[in-house]
């Protein structure tokens, strides 16, 4: 088990598989960042995504790029009328964290089961066949749907990035993740700031139910599985640290993937709830807090303060 | 008579369970969702005495309500430190990895979980009897949640959810008080994991998952958090209200979600239009407006 073949295999296998975790967790640790709010409703927006996107090809027949246009116009539609028709009105009312939560899982579990009327609980896949090309590369096998997986993960995770660095109204997002009172103040608009970061967390989801779900089978309660992934990323990257989770993602998929060297497949979720509790527990404000101490950086409010054209929004 | 009778318990035991977890979250502001992993200690751990032991139902389910107190003592001391969103992400993931347990231990049946689960009363009396037995349980709990909040420890208790800060500089035992809410409101989901294991004479991790903290939760916020009254309320609405499709004579494959949809339709529905819930309008119920 030790042969270096077999452990670059997992190591690429394990890489591959966490794409789809990065994206999860990206899209949940933003939300987290920019609305405080632990959304478990995403788990519901990854069920809608993926039967969007399986019954456009196997029950209308479409091809693969329209159905992922469906998913994601459905995807990003759900996700604003969310935004605009409950979390907006729990935030009007100043509501606790133990309300967004109920709704939150409520609504994730509503969409379950709307799901399991319509479509039933045999699991399902986009395409009729899961099977993709495979090449050796060195001994290590790399099939195309890994090569797609890695490719479109990093190709979002750079938008994303560009789009938050560079774009102004990636600085409002963050400005309004930063205080969003005070954001406001300096005439930015918190709602538009809200409901763009609504619209990437759906675009994220769409991308990653697209590669599990061209990968393997999906009922309609695996995305409740999938978003506790995101939760542990999240925390264990250290909330507010929206690609930290990303990299927390790719470090519990390789856990799992090389955990098989020495427990069995049926004890790798245990390892995960307890990195979840573990994290908690002894880290509250995430691993990658407590790993380094340096001056706090200045608010993106702050750094919006020179910024001329500002005055005008 | 035996749907009346199964209906009856199904009340009685949420009426237990959410009033239990009521003391915790809504009395003491603990917010934690692993309160159905105690509901599943007791009932497994009455269900393996009673399959392996033969021992009578009361010794049974004493240890049930043990073995839920001894965990909740564990998670209510390793979770000190956090609170808020923390301490319900932290308890989640406490549920999942405990749940996860009883889904792989070969013991507890694995996720085809305990079948042979011995009956205590058998016959025509057998459904009126344990109705009666819990109705008397559930109506007990309400009763001592109600003196004891009603009493010094009861405001003690408050005062810790209300300012915790305050309350310590007062010179109260913050963990001891933590421990002792977490270990009654256990203990109780305890009580009523053995009554469910010896009427429903079978038990699977399916039964306790996240979508049953969400149950539980739903019934204490929809009733009334941080009242009396409220998770009666809470549970009699919640489970006789999905109850009426079963009357529509469905096929037996959609009969579950179509109830989880009314379920969950109401759980939203009741949070917009009754914020604070039924029977709302305390201080605790002000926590959720």
């Amino acid at each position: 088990m030790t042969d270096p073949v077999i452990l670059l295999q997992i190591l690429w296998t394990g890489l591959a598989m966490s794409s789809y975790y990065v994206l999860f967790s990206v899209a949940f640790a933003l939300t987290l960042k920019v609305e405080k709010l632990w959304n478990f409703s995403q788990a519901g927006l990854m069920g809608i995504a993926f039967f969007a996107m399986y019954f456009s090809v196997q029950g209308l027949e479409l091809p693969g790029w329209m159905a992922i246009s469906i998913g994601l116009a459905v995807t990003i539609g759900v996700a604003l009328a969310v935004q605009v028709f409950a979390i907006e009105v729990l935030r009007r009312r100043k509501s606790s964290g133990l309300t967004f939560f109920i709704f939150t899982l409520v609504f994730a579990q509503l969409v379950a089961y709307v799901l399991t009327v319509a479509f039933g609980t045999d699991p399902e896949t986009i395409y009729p066949s899961v099977m993709s090309h495979v090449r050796l590369v060195g001994g290590v096998a790399v099939s195309d749907w890994d090569i797609r997986a890695v490719l479109v993960t990093c190709g979002l995770l750079a938008v994303l990035y560009v789009l938050l660095r560079g774009t102004r109204d990636g600085q409002f997002i963050l400005a309004v993740a930063d205080n969003a009172r005070l954001a406001e103040i300096y005439g930015i608009n918190a709602r538009r700031a809200y409901l763009l970061s609504s619209v990437i967390a759906a675009v994220l989801i769409t991308a990653g139910i697209y590669l599990y779900g061209s990968r393997a089978g999906v009922t309609p309660d695996v995305p409740i599985g999938l978003v506790l992934t995101a939760v542990i990323a999240t925390l264990v990257g250290g909330v507010g640290r929206v690609f930290s989770a990303g990299l927390a993602a790719v470090g519990l998929a390789l856990l799992q993937s090389f955990s098989i060297l020495f427990i069995a497949a049926k004890w790798q979720s245990l390892l995960l709830y307890a990195v979840l509790f573990g994290a908690l527990v002894l880290f509250p404000r995430g691993l990658g807090r407590m790993s380094i101490r340096r001056a706090p950086r200045p608010p993106a409010v702050a750094a919006l303060q020179v910024s001329p054209p500002l005055a005008g929004e | 008579m035996n749907y009346i009778a199964s209906t009856g318990m199904l009340i009685g035991i949420y009426v237990i369970l959410a009033s239990s977890y009521n003391l915790i979250i809504g009395y003491g502001g603990l917010n934690t969702v692993a309160h159905p992993i105690f509901f599943a200690l007791g009932a497994y751990t009455t269900a393996l005495l009673g399959i392996h032991t033969g021992l009578p139902a009361l010794p049974c389910v004493v240890a049930g309500v043990g073995v839920a107190v001894l965990v909740s003592v564990v998670l209510a001391l390793t979770t000190l430190r956090i609170s808020g969103d923390y301490l319900l992400i932290a308890s989640l993931g406490f549920q999942l990895g405990l749940l996860q347990l009883v889904n792989n231990f070969e013991f507890t049946g694995g996720p085809a979980g305990l079948s042979d689960i011995p009956s205590t009363i058998t016959g025509a009396a057998r459904g009126p009897a344990f109705l009666a037995i819990c109705a008397v349980l559930a109506v007990s709990v309400l009763l001592a949640i109600r003196r004891l909040m009603a009493g010094p420890f009861g405001r003690a208790v408050r005062a810790m959810r209300d300012d915790e800060l305050a309350c310590a500089a007062l010179g109260r035992g913050l963990t001891s008080i933590k421990v002792l809410i977490y270990a009654f409101g256990s203990g109780t989901a305890g009580i009523a994991g053995g009554l469910y294991a010896y009427y429903y004479q079978y038990i699977s991790p399916d039964q306790f998952t996240v979508a049953q903290s969400a149950t539980i939760l739903t019934m204490v916020v929809l009733g009334g958090i941080g009242t009396t009254m409220g998770p009666l309320v809470g549970a009699v609405v919640l489970i006789a209200l999905p109850q009426a499709i079963n009357f529509l004579h469905l096929p037996a494959g959609v009969v579950g979600p179509l109830q989880g949809m009314i379920f969950t339709s109401l759980v939203i529905l009741f949070l917009f239009l009754r914020p604070k819930g039924l029977v709302g309008g305390s201080v605790g119920a002000a926590r959720l407006a």
